[in-house]
Parts: C-alpha cells; sequence; structure tokens
C-alpha cells in the first residue's frame, strides 16, 4: 500500500495561522513587549554607570558620589528585576495561550481525520505529529522562544546603547557582524541534516530496544541474543557517532563565534583607547562600552544558537498546522430512515486500489435486529466489507446504506485509554451515572476483576496504569458499545488475539452486547457461524453462499468445506 | 556507575584539564578589558597592539581548549552510556533471565536509554564541574593579587548571595517542575487518544475525546502559566541579586581607587571578575542536580544488572544424540511424553498452559517438582544447550525486522529446510503475496501483515529450527479453519520422527497428534486420543469443540 503522508503546511500557511492565533492576544503581546524593552533598558543603564564609577575615580570622586552610583545600580537592578519578570510572564502567558488553542484545534482536527486518510499515511505519521512535534514545538515556544527575544531585545538595544556612548563604539561593535552572519550560514546548512539524521538514528536505537526487550523470550528460545546484543550496539554506536558529530559540529560553530568576538572586542577596545586619548570620551565610557561589548557575549551565543531549535520548531510547526487546518467537518449522525431494513449494500465493488478490486459486486441485505455471520478464508475481503459498511472506505461503486442509523464497528485492536476506568467507559456515553457504567461492566463479565481492582472504576488503567490482559481490554470494549448503544454494530475479529480460551469467553461476552443490535460480525472462529441467524461466505472478495448455518452446512459448497475443518472430530 | 565511567577516565581527565584551560581564558577577558582601558591613560600605542596580541592569543587558547574539551567530555559521556546500554541489553538477554521479573519492556527501555544517559552525563558534569572550581580559584587569585579587601569581599560574599539566591529560587523551581509534569500530561493525553483512534472512530466518540482533550489541556494551560510565573519570579530574584552584589564591587572598587589603592584599570578588572564569577558558580547548581539524578539512574541500571537470575545451577550439555522424551512431574501433574511422539496438551486452565512452557524451556524452575529429558533432569542442564534440545514457542512471540527468509532461517537453516518450513506453515503463500518475496523486508514487528500471516511465519521459524524437541503454544488462533486444517497436517509430516508437544485447545491441531492429555483442575484428568477424549469427556468437550 502507497503512504499518502497527511497535509504538511507551507511557511506562508503556517505564519497566518498562527498570527490568527495570536490576533486576540496582541494586546498582552504588546504589553509583555513594552515591558521587556523597559527592563532591558533599565539593565542597560548598568555599564554607564560602572563607567561613571570609573570616571570618578579617575577624578577623586567623594564616598557620597561613589554611593550614590552604587544606588543607582541597585535600582536600576530592581527596575530590570520587575520588568522583566512581569514581561515574561505575560509573554509565557501569551505563548502558552497560543500553544494551548494550536494542540487542541490540532487534536481535534486528528481525531475528525476520516480514517482511511491516517490508514493511509500510516499510523506512524499522526503519531509522531501528536508526539515528537507537539513536544518539540511545545518546547520552542516555552523555552526558546521568550529567551530569544530576550537575547534579540538585548542585541539590539545593547548597540543601540553603544551609539548612544558614541557612534565611532557602534561601528567597531558591527565589525563581527559580517562572521557572525557567515557562522550562522555556515552552522544551519550543515545542522539541520545532521540533527535530521540524529533524530531518526535516535529513534531507531529506541526502537530497536523495544523490539529486542519486548522479544526477550523468544530471542532466548531460539538462542539468538548475540545477534540481538550486536543489532543493539550498532544501533547505538550509530546513534552515538551522530551525536558526537553534532558536538564536534557545535564546536567549530563556537570557535568561529569565537572570532568574531574578538574581532568585534578588539575593535572596540582599539576606538576606546584611540578616543580616550583623543579626549573625544571619557575612560568611564570606553568601560561602559567595553563592558557592553562583553555583555553581548552571552545573547549572541544564545540567539544564533537556537537558530537550528528554531528551525526544527518551525517544520515541526508546519506539520501541525498541515494537520490543524484540515476543515473535516463534524460528523453529522447517519441518516437513518424507516426502511425494513437495517443495512442496504448494493453492487458494491471495492480496493484500495482502484485498479485491484478486493470486493466484487456484493450484494448484502441485513434486516433489523439480524445477525449476520461474514466467514471466508483469509484474504477473502471480510475486513474490507466491514470496513466500507462502517463507513470507513467509500465503495468504487455500488452504494452502501444504513437504514437502521449509527454504526459502530469494534475491531480486535484494543486500546485502554489512560486514566480511570470509568473516563475510558464515559468516552462512548458521557454522561453515564456509575450505575450505568457498572451494569455495562456487569453485561460484559467484568464486574468480578473490576472491583478487584485497587479503587474499583476509578483505578488508573492504559499507559501508565494498572495493566489490562488482552481479553480484559476487549471485554471493556464491549462495554463501551453497551454504553454507545447504537442500533448496528459491526465486529471484525473482535475475539481473535485473546488466544483459544479467551475467545470463548469472549463470544459469550460479545453475544451478551449486541443484544437486540443489527449486528455483522466477521469471524474465523466458526462457533459464530453457528449462533448467527444467518452467515455469508465470501470467497475472492465475492459472496458465495448466504443463508442460515444449518442450510449452508447440509449443501455442497465452500462453507461445508470450511465447516469440516473447523468441527473436523468435533462430530462423534 | 563507577566502572562504567572509569574507563573513559583519561577521556575525562582530557576533558577536565582543557576546559580548565577555556576557563581560565575566559577569566582572563575582563582581566585584559581592565589592562586595556588602563594603557589608554598612559600607555602608547604600541602597548595597544602588544596587550591586543595578548587577547587574540588567550581567544586562540580558549577557543581551542574549549573545542577539544567540550569533544572529550561528551565522548567520554556518550560512550558510558553506549557501554551501560549494551550491558543492560545484555542482562536481559542472559540466557537465565530474571532481569524482567517485576520491570515492563517501556520501563527497560527507559532504563536503557534515559537512565544510561544520564549517568554518561556525569563524564560532562566532571568535565565541566572541575573547570568551574579551577576556574573560582583562578579568579580569587587575580582578584587577591589586585586588591586584598576587594578580593575577600567578593570572595565571602559570592557564597551566601548565591545560597540566598539557592534558597528562595529552590522552592521555587521545585514547583514549577511539578507543574511542568502536568503540563506534559496534555500531551500524553493527546497522544494516547491518538493512538486509541479507531476505537474513537468506531463509536464515534470523536466530540466526546475532542471535549475530554480540551478540559485536559486547559488544566495544564493554567498549570503552565502558574509555572511560567514562578520561574519568571525567581529570574527577577537572580537579576537583583547579581545586581546588587555588582553595585556593592563597583562601589567598594571606586572609593578603593580614589584612595589610590588600586589603579583605575584594575577597579575595571575587579567589576568584570566579579560578573564573570556568576557562570561558574551556577555550573554547580547544575553539575550537582546532574549528580543527583545521575545517583537515582544508577541505582536503577544497577538493580537490573544485578537481578537475580531466574534459573540457577546446571550446567551440564544434553546427551547427544537427543532422543527427545520428556518426562514432567510437578506438584499432581504427571507426564510423560516418548521420543518421536506427536503429543497435544489441552490445558482449561491458561496460566497452567503458560507454566508449562517456562518449565520445558527452563525460564523457571519447577518448585515442587522435577522435568526431564532423556532422563536427565532439565535443572542440571546449561539453559542454552537445552534450548538447542528442546525450543518452546510462546503463543505471543516477537517477529524481528529483517527479510522473511531471515527471520525464518534465523541465518542458520538450510535454503530446503527454509522452503519445507514455509510450506508446513503455510507462510509460503503469504510471502507469494509480497512483491519481494522470500526477500521481503518485515518492518516495525512486520506489523504490515495481519495477525494470521505474522502467525504463520512464526510457525515456519520455529519448524525450520528442526528442533529435537519443539514446544508449541496456541500457533495458530488467527488462522482460519481451512488453513489451520492443511497447517496442522503438514505439521506432523514435516515433524515425524521429532519429539513435538501441542499446548492447545485448537481442534484442528489435537486432530494431528498421536495422543492428548488433558490437565483440569491442576491434575491430568484424561488422556488418549482426541476422538476418544471428545467422545467420552464431557468437560473436554466444552473445553475444546465448545
Amino acid at each position: 500500500m502507497t503512504t499518502t503522508l497527511l497535509p504538511i503546511a507551507t511557511g506562508a500557511r503556517t505564519r497566518s495561522v498562527v498570527l490568527g492565533f495570536l490576533r486576540p492576544q496582541r494586546a498582552r503581546l504588546a504589553g509583555a513587549l513594552t515591558l521587556l524593552v523597559a527592563g532591558t533598558i533599565a539593565g542597560l543603564v548598568a555599564p554607564p554607570l560602572l563607567g561613571h564609577i570609573v570616571d570618578l575615580a579617575t577624578k577623586d570622586g567623594s564616598t557620597g558620589d561613589f554611593v550614590l552610583a552604587g544606588a543607582g545600580l541597585v535600582g536600576a537592578a530592581l527596575f530590570e528585576a520587575v520588568l522583566a519578570g512581569l514581561g515574561i510572564a505575560l509573554l509565557a502567558q501569551v505563548g502558552e495561550d497560543t500553544l494551548a488553542r494550536l494542540r487542541e484545534r490540532f487534536v481535534e482536527s486528528a481525531l475528525r481525520l476520516p480514517l482511511e486518510q491516517v490508514e493511509k499515511a500510516g499510523a506512524g505519521d499522526l503519531t509522531s505529529r501528536v508526539t515528537n512535534d507537539v513536544a518539540v514545538v511545545a518546547e520552542a515556544a516555552r523555552t526558546a522562544l521568550p529567551e530569544f527575544t530576550r537575547a534579540l531585545l538585548t542585541i539590539v538595544l545593547t548597540l543601540g546603547g553603544m551609539a548612544v556612548l558614541d557612534w565611532r563604539f557602534l561601528v567597531a561593535a558591527l565589525l563581527a557582524v559580517p562572521v557572525q552572519a557567515y557562522t550562522v550560514r555556515w552552522y544551519a546548512r550543515r545542522a539541520v541534516p545532521l540533527y535530521a539524521r540524529q533524530r531518526v538514528a535516535v529513534g531507531a536505537q529506541q526502537h530497536q530496544l523495544l523490539a529486542t526487550i519486548d522479544g526477550a523470550t523468544t530471542i532466548r528460545a531460539f538462542r539468538i541474543a548475540g545477534e540481538h546484543s550486536g543489532r543493539v550496539a550498532a544501533r547505538s554506536q550509530q546513534a552515538v557517532d551522530l551525536l558526537l558529530q553534532g558536538v564536534a559540529l557545535q564546536t567549530r560553530f563556537y570557535a568561529r563565534l569565537h572570532v568574531a568576538e574578538f574581532a568585534g572586542l578588539a575593535a572596540v577596545l582599539a576606538t576606546g583607547f584611540f578616543l580616550v586619548r583623543g579626549d573625544a570620551v571619557s575612560i568611564g565610557t570606553a568601560t561602559a562600552a567595553a563592558l557592553y561589548f562583553h555583555g553581548l557575549f552571552n545573547p549572541v551565543n544564545v540567539a544564533l544558537a537556537l537558530v537550528d531549535d528554531a528551525q526544527a520548531a518551525a517544520s515541526g510547526l508546519n506539520r501541525l498546522v498541515g494537520v490543524a487546518s484540515l476543515t473535516t467537518p463534524a460528523r453529522a449522525g447517519s441518516e437513518s430512515s424507516d426502511a425494513p431494513s437495517a443495512i442496504e449494500v448494493r453492487g458494491l465493488t471495492f480496493g484500495y486500489h482502484p485498479d485491484r478490486p478486493v470486493l466484487h459486486e456484493v450484494d448484502l441485505t441485513v434486516a433489523r435486529g439480524e445477525r449476520v455471520a461474514v466467514v471466508g478464508s483469509t484474504g477473502a475481503g471480510k475486513t474490507s466489507l466491514a470496513k466500507v459498511i462502517a463507513g470507513v472506505h467509500d465503495p468504487l461503486s455500488g452504494s452502501v446504506a444504513v437504514p437502521a442509523g449509527e454504526v459502530a464497528l469494534i475491531t480486535q485492536e484494543v486500546h485502554v485509554f489512560a486514566g480511570p476506568l470509568a473516563e475510558d467507559l464515559r468516552l462512548a456515553r458521557p454522561a453515564a451515572t456509575d450505575e450505568e457504567l457498572w451494569a455495562a461492566l456487569a453485561a460484559v463479565d467484568a464486574l468480578d476483576w473490576v472491583s478487584k481492582l485497587p479503587e474499583g472504576i476509578e483505578t488508573e488503567v492504559g499507559s501508565g496504569g494498572h495493566t489490562l490482559t488482552a481479553a480484559q481490554s476487549q471485554q471493556l470494549a464491549f462495554a463501551r458499545l453497551i454504553l454507545a448503544d447504537p442500533p448496528v454494530a459491526i465486529l471484525d475479529e473482535a475475539t481473535a488475539e485473546a488466544g483459544s480460551a479467551g475467545a470463548r469467553m469472549l463470544e459469550r461476552v460479545a453475544t451478551a452486547a449486541l443484544q437486540g443490535r443489527t449486528a455483522v460480525i466477521v469471524a474465523h472462529r466458526l462457533t459464530q457461524a453457528v449462533t448467527a441467524d444467518r452467515v455469508v461466505v465470501l470467497e475472492n472478495g465475492r459472496v458465495v453462499q448466504n443463508g442460515p448455518h444449518e442450510a449452508l452446512v447440509a449443501e455442497p459448497g465452500p462453507y461445508a468445506v470450511l465447516w469440516q475443518a473447523w468441527s473436523g472430530q468435533r462430530t462423534h | 556507575m563507577k566502572p562504567a565511567l572509569t574507563k573513559q577516565r583519561r577521556l575525562i581527565a582530557t576533558g577536565a584539564l582543557l576546559a580548565t584551560l577555556h576557563q581560565a581564558g575566559e577569566v582572563s577577558v575582563p582581566f585584559l578589558i581592565g589592562v586595556i582601558i588602563d594603557r589608554a591613560v598612559d600607555g602608547g600605542v604600541g602597548d595597544l597592539f602588544l596587550w591586543l596580541g595578548v587577547l587574540g592569543a588567550v581567544y586562540i587558547g580558549l577557543s581551542y581548549s574549549f573545542r577539544y574539551g567540550a569533544r572529550a567530555g561528551a565522548r567520554a559521556s556518550e560512550q558510558t552510556a553506549h557501554d551501560l546500554r549494551l550491558q543492560v541489553t545484555r542482562r536481559v538477554l542472559h540466557n537465565r533471565g530474571g532481569a524482567e521479573e517485576g520491570r515492563l519492556p517501556g520501563a527497560l527501555v527507559s532504563i536503557a536509554t534515559s537512565d544510561t544517559a544520564r549517568v554518561g552525563g556525569v563524564a560532562v558534569a566532571i568535565v565541566y564541574g572541575t573547570a568551574a572550581v579551577v576556574a573560582v580559584v583562578f579568579t580569587a587569585v587575580l582578584l587577591l593579587w589586585i586588591s586584598i579587601p576587594l578580593g575577600l569581599l567578593v570572595l565571602l560574599g559570592l557564597p551566601p548571595l548565591m545560597w540566598l539566591s539557592q534558597f528562595i529560587g529552590k522552592p521555587l523551581e521545585e514547583r514549577s517542575e511539578t507543574e511542568q509534569e502536568h503540563a506534559a500530561e496534555a500531551s500524553g493525553v493527546a497522544a494516547d487518544l491518538v493512538e486509541g483512534l479507531r476505537v474513537v472512530k468506531g463509536l464515534h466518540a470523536e466530540e466526546a475525546a475532542v471535549s475530554r482533550y480540551r478540559q485536559r489541556s486547559q488544566i495544564a494551560l493554567a498549570a503552565t502559566v502558574r509555572s511560567a510565573r514562578t520561574e519568571a519570579a525567581y529570574q527577577g530574584v537572580v537579576l537583583t541579586i547579581s545586581g546588587l552584589f555588582l553595585a556593592v564591587i563597583a562601589t567598594v572598587g571606586g572609593i578603593l581607587a580614589v584612595r589610590g589603592e588600586i589603579t583605575v584599570g584594575q577597579l575595571i578588572s575587579s567589576v568584570g571578575l566579579a560578573q564573570f564569577l556568576v557562570g561558574p558558580l551556577s555550573t554547580f547548581g547544575w553539575v550537582g542536580a546532574d549528580f543527583a539524578q545521575a545517583r537515582a539512574s544508577s541505582r536503577r541500571i544497577e538493580a537490573v544488572l544485578s537481578a537475580p537470575v531466574a534459573v540457577t545451577g546446571g550446567d551440564a550439555t544434553p546427551v547427544t544424540p537427543v532422543k527427545g522424551q520428556i518426562d514432567l512431574r510437578v506438584r499432581d501433574v504427571a507426564l510423560k511424553i516418548a521420543a518421536g511422539e506427536t503429543v497435544g496438551i489441552v490445558a482449561t486452565d491458561a496460566a497452567a498452559a503458560a507454566e508449562l512452557l517456562r518449565l520445558l524451556s527452563r525460564s523457571s524452575d519447577p518448585a515442587d517438582g522435577v522435568v526431564e529429558l532423556d532422563g536427565v533432569t532439565l535443572a542440571s542442564l546449561e539453559p542454552e544447550d537445552l534450548r538447542a534440545a528442546v525450543l518452546a514457542v510462546e503463543h505471543h512471540t516477537g517477529l524481528f525486522d529483517g527479510t522473511i527468509r531471515a527471520a525464518v532461517s534465523l541465518d542458520r537453516a538450510e535454503p530446503a529446510t527454509v522452503d519445507a518450513a514455509m510450506a508446513a506453515a503455510d507462510a509460503d503463500e503469504v510471502a507469494r503475496g509480497l512483491p519481494d518475496g522470500l526477500d521481503a523486508v518485515l518492518g516495525d514487528g512486520a506489523r504490515t501483515l495481519s495477525g494470521g500471516q505474522r502467525q504463520r511465519i512464526a510457525l515456519a521459524r520455529a519448524l525450520a529450527t528442526e528442533a529435537p524437541v519443539l514446544v508449541l503454544h496456541d500457533p495458530t488462533t488467527a488462522v482460519d479453519a481451512v488453513t489451520e486444517a492443511r497447517i496442522a497436517a503438514r505439521l506432523r509430516q514435516m515433524r515425524e520422527g521429532r519429539t513435538t508437544i501441542l499446548v492447545t485447545t485448537s481442534p484442528a491441531l489435537l486432530a494431528v497428534t498421536d495422543r492428548v492429555v488433558f490437565l483440569h483442575d491442576g491434575a491430568v484428568r484424561a488422556e488418549g486420543t482426541h476422538g476418544d477424549l471428545a467422545a467420552g469427556d464431557e468437560t473436554y468437550r466444552e473445553t475444546v469443540l465448545a
């Protein structure tokens, strides 16, 4: 199956979406920036005050003069602390608010995406966006962005301060800029592809470790521990090599910035030297200029080093906005009508590729309340039929209608949502009372083990919580079905993964959960066919037999063969 | 964590030495600024260029020492982490097991990645911590050389100020950390919902899921905003304290300069040095935190590495050629399987079936009984040598990345054997359906294949080993009935002459066995052919045929 990745927004689109998110926060953002500018300016009063102290020292200032200057320094520091502190807090609020709205919009769009589109992209695409990209963007908004803003303000305002001292200091300081500009371009060209490879290598290492550790029992049984240690070692070494290459690149980046620092500092010092000798400025002013420039080292390093963080965040943001700006309308409930049948499939042809249909001209009518089992060998098209009826895929030709209303699809893929068990169940019916939850659990035979959980239905389950077995997770799936209470339910091998003993228990549970519903059951265990009202046999994408179990067993055909194989020695 | 780091001591020492030189260079810069400005008053142009030359030389020195110091530190750190990662992996895979006891795979992976990285990070912490100590000492010497009172003021004043900012900052920082965790939860919930996307979609619970996420996201937002405010307050405190410190130094320094006790250049140097000191002193903060984290990580790694093995003792080799006779007497269960027999074992209790597999592969030894292979107790055999004779494959068995051919042959089995095994497990049909056939690459645990396809390839792998004794647990639960019957017949054929134990309730598989042992309520309830048991035992019929 070819994969079509989910959309990625262009830079321009991302900018306009983010600006849209920021619009309601305009006033706050302006306030934050004003506070930060004021705070930075207060901080930049320090070097001239220190210069003033130097001047006082050369001009025999009195102790009172020094104390006054010192008090000025304390005042400046207090102003800076209060203004910058408020500015940082306000900026963070703007950032967090925007971030929260972006991730909410993203999750909303992601959950509303047609399943078909998600499957075409591969499950990994959406998962990696919701974990990695959200984390990268959040980290950037939380730390990189405010740091970058402050560093940038400090740089710009410091350069302004140098110009105020004497324009020649500014000219001298700007000598460093070409070197820095060159360095950033040099670095970005190398860093971006290197970090991309690094992330891939670290991911591969993680993946290998999980596969190896998860499969430890199998590895021991087949005596392939040596080979697997080797695989882990190779993956780990690869990641280590790339991480070290990254460190080497960073040190070369800083070496270039050191050149810029030296060039600028030497120029500022030489300028000061000649200006003082020519009596154009006082020694205090030269000191202030030198301190200004020395004070630039840190912000410059911070701002430039954040360039690659910014690039990673920007590409993550493009991927988030790509999904977030998809407008999938909230799903309208299936149109129900008074037609006597619950499901009407007419001349259905379906395939994942238009030229390779897996279902051909399928006709199927299911009456209200009827229970139909779909059987056939692997690859016959059973799952595809289930998905098309459930509305996951659209037919290539023909029609599918469900006059009975809402269709629920339960597959063998079990997922227990992280959080209290009750909340997991309430996804199916948000307003359910505790009594309703317990009733649903009782209906699926789960009363026993749920009441033995440490905190009953309030026990944390799922990832990070209490681990449930495959069979228990599937019981929960059926409990959700009861709570959601749809008129039509489609079960796609929902009892398969639990092993043969568990499968029997789940079949009982499924029967209870399907009480009063129209049901289509995809089954490889024929016990489910025996208890169904009707059996539909698929072969190579076509319906080849259709009728109650007793009738089909009696006539020669694939079902009789299947039954023979299944029951084998069962009939004695 | 000591031995792993000791291996890297040369790199760490080199890194520390170079980082120290770098710090010395960084200290010299503000000092030289003072010197050069001083020359403007009473020096010549020659002096300017001389001192700028010195500044240039310092820059070359600090740049190169930083470059190679940072690389040595990083290499030591990464290498330590790599070594530990492999140690953890080897321990987990150790043929006597035991490391997984009480630990989920995800937790072990996190130990092998995050915790090893944290312990490796100690190398970097040592490098920069050492350099910071030397930098503080060097600064102190310079300051005391400029002026003893000023130097003492800085050296005695700075530690309490640092302590004060820590004292005020600590609770703030802790509060901010717990709130950050709260925020991380929001992305956790999102990932969880996306992982369960099919379930959400299947129930049309999108709206419920969205509104639940909104709620969590808003709670997280409130927490992060609180945390950001705390953080901002902390930064304000640090700014105030360092500003106060600078003001005191500058004022006192100015007064000393007026009195002629220090030169103007020395005043400038002192101010620069006092500003510089904040850097190395804050290094102590993160070095301390890193050490504390590394200690906790190291304990977790150590716990895995020193986990008791699951089976102790026994290093004999099975007598060759292995005949394949199994004799098991555990508690009330007595089981005798003759060499070359194909036996089905039906257990009403899933735990009993799983235990049987563990005992036969010597993943655990019976507390109360004995299992024998060809008359020799398994507890006396070296586990790996035993597993060459007895291969027990659990129901949930993983497939690993690589080609189908490699996954089945495990780079040991002959091509003809692989073909036979593929055919017997009906896995040849799976391979034929893929563009590259046997050379198709299975990625990500073969998750692109269906459950039934995975099971058939896993079965082919087991058959291709041609183990003298093969134990299979429910190998065909996801395979349709016709295919299952075909597999059962071919499996029997391929295993002819070798002992095969099928732990299953599948009638298709049981039908091809010589004999079935029915375990119920912790004892052998009945024995006989599948047909006889199905005809004669009601409980058996319920278990197998219902």
